[in-house]
């Protein structure tokens, strides 16, 4: 074991580019997967009995398995057996000070206009949570404040191993319920090594009393490469949640494979924001995420209502469709996208909303930016079934492409069994014009501030439905993940 | 039969609307004795060159090709569907200049399978319009290659009267400069389809159009699968489809604009339009981009639904009955695809199958 060990820190501290001679704490499962990986995995989170036959189950189902192979997407072939599916939380390198941090993720920093004690604790400067809690919140720790507040609200806000150990019975209930096992390649995979994630739960007629987002950005913890998700909201509460952020977040595990899970009973409604900004690797495609997530929320509920929201810039490859499956009846919808490739990059992401219900409304803007030589996919997918009355859809999907090496495509499945139905499709290609460009230069601005403005008017109608203090980040996020593509 | 059909299956994405198992029971149905007269098929204002095809086979005595031969035809194509047709087929093969309206070519099958391949080469500013019909029943595969060479110009309209079994259709087109192709295609019989198309858009400034309308009722399933690839700048494409459902039947569209990396300028559009009548119909519809430059004009439009009340209460207020309404608001839904066929005699009847078929559905 010691040697393994050994090998591993080895392998781990190679992929950390800035060579940071750190104290990492690890403890990592042998290399490789087996149903002994499953097996080390549900023990050392000290999981019940049912906990790992569900793993094993999903285990063996993803044996019997084939990787989906429809995207627009060019995946080199992945070794499952050359790969680790666990180590613990592992604290951060701690830094003396930011004069020690990267300065190309610096500068990052200052661009998005993270404030100072932020960006410490963000770079994990040595001592800085605290300082940073402080000037921030005036509190001496916000983690408790909130977690008491919510306590008082009744919203169960937990990591899920915790919740498995605490809430049995909720997360039995719903676990699996709204993406399935078998559901597809890389959930099946999930299903059997997650290593952690949040579970929520809003229990009736509660409104949560804060983003959840707050929270989590002050505490966001590295929760691994196969993150689980799953949200309740009961009849008639509400929560709005964020994940990811806009630093940019580094990670030696290639290949991040997602599970989220939404649950809105009746007039109960969620809105998920996420801001994804994994490394994209470099100019020439080396390096970078595999993000392949599977986000799907269940509207079982009468009126009830779940909105997705993504800033996509990030990860060299995403495959990522997050959907509504809307069961109930006046159940709503919604998907507001914004996906950024640049060099490299491929993204082949979108939406599915399945009508089920009376009287169900989805609405899907999906606005694609293509630079470099990336390729940029929506994929979406629109189906209304014979029972599903009145049902209305209206879909956008406007792609920007920036130079003339990338690409931009649009692939819109609409699949109507109702007549009652009214389905909208639109979409357009464009690209900047000179005209535009050239009105903003001689306004004065230089010609990145002129496409950075001329994109984030592009993507207004997504990032007005992000939470405000992440809308202006999201701005000038977009603007850095573009720069060097014109000109 | 005894050979193993090796079709492709609906989990392939390409394929995942396809109607296969109506072909192969059409493929290995019973031949019946055609009660078809194959003269009652064809235009009689069009005087140009006819052929007959009797369950693939040419029939001499239904025919004056003229200027079109009956040959072999031996292209390859990878198509699954597509590579079965070989053997004999027709050519028509125009020099310079030269032009030739009002072909017509009449298949009329009668169970099993029957395969026949074609091949379309236009010299440059030459002209020639076409038009197919199919009649009958069993497995119809067709493989029909066009090469238009600069300045050409090609009109070709096909329509499915099948009363039941399977059509398949697969065009394979290449369109130098300035030279159009204009393909229609109405499926009104009873029978399942595939219309499979890819039209490659290789010379500056060429045109490429493929459209059509298709109705479906019963348990029947239609579907169109179209590409066109724009290789070259300049060029304009149109995809104009309707598809309109009765009963329980399904009508597929998937049609995709492909832009490749230098073909600036482009300009593309893409209509594809579904219409419901009723509860348990499907209408399923992609229209599909792939853009590798940045300096085209590419839009795409879906819709599905069921007629516009306001518009049918506006013919009833009007003094027409609601099912006149209804048809009247259908035909004009159909029409924009019919429309774009050239040739008068030809729209007209193509648009008279269409009616008859709504007066039936509604």
């Amino acid at each position: 074991m010691a040697t393994k060990n050994a090998e591993a820190l080895a392998a781990a501290n190679k992929k950390y580019e800035w060579g940071f001679s750190s104290e990492v704490e690890q403890d990592f499962a042998p290399k490789g997967l087996s149903e002994d990986t499953v097996r080390f995995i549900s023990a050392k989170k000290g999981e019940p009995e049912w906990m790992l036959d569900w793993r094993l189950k999903a285990f063996r189902l993803w044996q019997t398995m084939e990787a989906p192979d429809w995207a627009k997407l060019d995946i080199p072939p992945i070794d499952y057996q050359d790969a680790y599916y666990y180590a613990e939380p592992k604290k951060k390198p701690e830094l003396k000070s930011l004069d020690e941090l990267d300065p190309e993720i610096r500068r990052t920093y200052a661009k998005l206009g993270i404030p100072i004690e932020e960006q410490k604790v963000l770079a994990g400067v040595e001592g800085a949570r605290k300082v940073a809690v402080d000037a921030v919140f005036d509190s001496v720790s916000v983690a408790t404040t909130f977690r008491k507040e919510l306590e008082e609200a009744g919203v169960i806000f937990l990591s899920i191993s915790e919740a498995i150990k605490q809430h049995p019975d909720l997360v039995k209930k719903w676990l699996g319920k709204v993406v399935p096992q078998r559901d597809n390649y890389f959930a099946t995979l999930n299903c059997a090594v997650f290593s952690d994630g949040t579970f929520v739960y809003v229990p009736k007629g509660v409104r949560c009393p804060m983003e959840l987002s707050t929270y989590f950005r002050i505490n966001a913890e590295n929760t691994g490469q196969f993150e689980r998700t799953l949200i309740v909201a009961d009849e008639g509460a509400y929560v709005s949640y964020l994940e990811g952020c806009t630093a940019p977040m580094r990670d030696e595990n290639q290949l991040h494979a997602a599970v989220v899970e939404l649950v809105a009973l009746d007039d109960a409604e969620i809105k998920y924001s996420t801001v994804q900004n994994w490394y994209p690797g470099d100019e020439n495609g080396k390096g970078g995420i595999y993000n392949f997530v599977t986000k799907r929320a269940l509207c079982q509920g009468r009126n009830s209502k779940v909105s997705w929201t993504q800033v996509e810039t990030g990860s060299a490859i995403t495959w990522k469709y997050p959907s509504c499956v809307l069961n109930g009846e006046n159940s709503v919808g919604e998907f507001y996208s914004v996906a950024v490739t640049n060099n490299r990059q491929q993204a082949d992401t979108g939406t599915k909303m399945i009508h089920n219900g009376k009287n169900s409304r989805s609405t899907i803007i999906s606005k694609g930016i293509s630079a470099g030589r990336s390729d940029n996919t929506y994929r979406g997918l629109v189906r209304v079934g014979p029972n599903a009355e009145n049902v209305r859809n209206f879909t956008q999907c406007d792609s920007l492409l920036l130079g003339d090496r990338c690409g931009a495509h649009t692939v819109p499945y609409i699949e109507v069994k109702n007549p009652s139905a009214q389905i909208e499709h639109e979409a357009t290609t464009s690209k900047i014009s000179d005209d535009q460009l050239f009105y903003a230069m001689q306004r004065g601005l230089d010609q990145e501030a002129a496409v950075a403005l001329i994109v984030n008017g592009f993507a207004k109608e997504v990032l007005k439905e992000l939470p405000m203090e992440f809308a202006v980040e999201a701005q000038k996020l977009l603007a850095i993940s573009l720069e060097g593509s014109v000109g | 039969m005894s050979e193993v059909l090796d079709l492709p299956t609906t989990r392939q994405e390409g394929w995942r609307w396809a109607d296969m198992a109506t072909l192969e029971a059409a493929a290995t149905s019973a031949p019946a004795s055609p009660a078809i007269d194959p003269k009652t098929l064809f235009l009689d204002t069009l005087d140009g060159p006819r052929l007959t095809f009797i369950d693939g086979i040419f029939e001499p005595a239904h025919s004056r090709p003229g200027p079109v031969q009956v040959t072999a035809i031996g292209e390859a194509t990878e198509h699954p569907l597509g590579r079965r047709a070989a053997g004999e087929g027709w050519l028509l093969s125009l020099d310079k200049g030269a032009a030739v309206p009002g072909i017509q070519i009449v298949h009329v099958g009668s169970g099993g399978e029957n395969h026949v391949p074609a091949r379309i080469e236009l010299g440059e500013d030459a002209t020639a319009s076409v038009t197919e019909t199919f009649a009958g029943s069993g497995w119809a595969n067709r493989l029909t290659q066009i090469v238009l060479a600069r300045g050409s110009r090609l009109m070709r309209s096909v329509r499915l009267l099948q009363t039941d079994g399977f059509v398949s259709i697969r065009d394979e087109a290449t369109v130098a400069q300035a030279a159009s192709l204009v393909s229609v295609f109405l499926g009104a019989g009873g029978m399942g389809s595939r219309i499979d198309g890819e039209i490659r858009l290789a010379g500056e400034g060429a045109y490429g159009e493929m459209g059509g309308a298709l109705l479906t009722r019963g348990s029947q399933k239609q579907e169109a699968a179209v590409v066109l690839r724009h290789a070259e700048p300049d060029g304009t494409s149109r995809q104009v489809w309707r598809a309109v459902a009765a009963d329980m039947s399904t009508a597929s569209l998937a049609a995709r604009a492909e832009v490749a990396r230098d073909a600036q300028r482009t300009d593309g559009e893409q209509s594809l339009r579904g219409l419901l009548l009723n509860r348990s119909a499907t209408v399923n519809l992609k229209p599909e981009l792939e853009i590798f430059a940045d300096d085209v004009k590419c839009a795409h439009g879906a819709t599905v639904g069921e007629l516009d009340e306001r518009a049918l209460f506006y013919l009833q207020s009007r003094g027409l009955p609601p099912a006149r309404a209804r048809a009247l608001l259908t035909h004009a839904f159909v029409g924009d695809a019919l429309d774009r066929i050239g040739e008068e005699a030809v729209r007209e009847a193509f648009a008279a199958d269409a009616d008859t078929w709504l007066e039936e559905a509604l």
